[in-house]
């Protein structure tokens, strides 16, 4: 596990563009952390870092998934906050995604923990002040 | 009477015309390509190369499930779209029962497997003999393990595996069932050709529904042995 401390929007946008860098088709980043951490502006980064338009990103809480065409991969953004069940997870079209040949960034990854595959990298925010993160990347190591 | 079967219930799509039983002609593709952007081209294109305008079809099938969300919602459009045009019937068609008729002609058990995911498959029972498929367990959502428990009560039959998850399956059992075997390549994923004779016997037994009434058979998903949720409150 990596950590690094973020003091601002920018610094966490950079480095999700660095993760970006590092993506591959079919990878799936699973957020962890709550409301105002920054997992909006670290996917603004992510679409950035894969050339796409960053403002194209927006919250997907009631599309449930957003989809980012336009850059070196498609970046599909789900909002999982609202799902309950294996149910849920299915019609909100999940398991298509993962299929589909881009990236897959999960908002309220807790939500489905149990269904996310063992290779996901994970991305802990964790809030140290008004705009300082501490932000774990697990599962793919930065250069 | 001219049919034409479609299906876009997982990755691979494709679509077959038929005439009284008698395979027209069928495209395939397994490709990773997006369905809604494929298979009415696919279809129409299959249609001109066999000569049968649209105005020709007696009634469509489509599979229904299980399968993927957005490939049900994909060809159940598609069926519905045409059907209401034309004011055709719609015969429906099980994914898992379309699977098995890949192996029509091998004497044993047929079991179909797609993966759904999270350690569970959709999975059905068949016995095939001299052509015919007699069925053996209903569709239905289980664990890989449950699934071996069923096969492991025919020891004695030959059992063949078929579908998006049957390599999945016949990897992941920890002690192999005996007598059992994975479909070739070619005839692993879902063929509308191989579903012909299926839909033309249904659309014969009359059981065909209105475009209004086709809907999509998802299956239920067991609550899988592991908890969806991280044992961990929501905003916290």
């Amino acid at each position: 596990m990596q950590r690094f401390i973020t003091s601002s929007a920018a610094e966490t946008e950079q480095l999700a563009s660095r993760l970006a860098q590092t993506l591959q088709a079919g990878d799936i980043i699973a957020f962890v952390g709550g409301m105002g951490m920054g997992k909006t502006c670290f996917t603004h980064g992510l679409a950035a870092g894969l050339g796409i338009d960053p403002g194209e990103v927006s919250s997907p809480t009631f599309a449930l998934v957003n989809e980012y065409r336009g850059g070196r991969l498609p970046l599909f953004h789900f909002d999982m906050y609202r799902v309950e069940s294996f149910d849920g997870l299915y019609s909100t079209g999940f398991f298509d995604y993962l299929d589909m040949g881009g990236v897959v960034a999960v908002e309220w990854s807790e939500n489905i923990h149990g269904a996310l595959p063992q290779e996901v990298i994970r991305v802990t925010f964790e809030r140290l002040g008004d705009t300082q993160r501490r932000i774990a990347i697990e599962g793919r190591v930065l250069p | 009477m001219k049919l034409l079967i479609l299906d876009s219930s997982s990755k691979a799509a494709s679509a077959a015309v038929c005439e009284d039983g008698h395979l027209l002609g069928e495209s395939y593709t397994n490709a990773g390509k997006t369905h809604s952007a494929t298979l009415l081209p696919m279809a129409e294109a299959l249609l001109h190369n066999c000569s049968v305008p649209l105005g020709e079809l007696d009634a469509l099938a489509v599979t229904v499930g299980p399968g993927s969300f957005t490939g049900l919602r994909i060809g159940m459009a598609a069926i519905k779209g045409m059907a209401l045009a034309r004011d055709l019937p719609c015969i429906p068609l099980s994914t898992l029962e379309g699977l098995a008729c890949n192996l029509l002609g091998f004497d044993g058990l047929i079991c179909p497997v797609l993966d759904a995911r999270v350690s569970q498959v959709y999975t059905a029972l068949f016995r095939c003999q001299n052509g015919t498929l007699t069925r053996l367990a209903e569709d239905c959502a289980i664990s890989i393990q449950e699934l071996k428990q069923l096969l492991d009560t025919y020891p004695d039959e030959r059992k063949i595996l078929v579908g998006d998850g049957a390599n999945l399956c016949y990897n992941s059992f920890n002690s192999r069932p005996e007598n059992l075997s994975v479909a070739p390549e070619h005839l692993l994923y879902q063929h509308a050709g191989a579903m012909a004779s299926l839909a033309w016997q249904k659309a014969r037994a009359g059981e065909n529904v209105s475009a209004d009434e086709i809907v999509p058979a998802y299956l239920r998903l067991p609550q899988a042995e592991r908890e969806l949720k991280l044992k961990m409150q929501k905003g916290e």
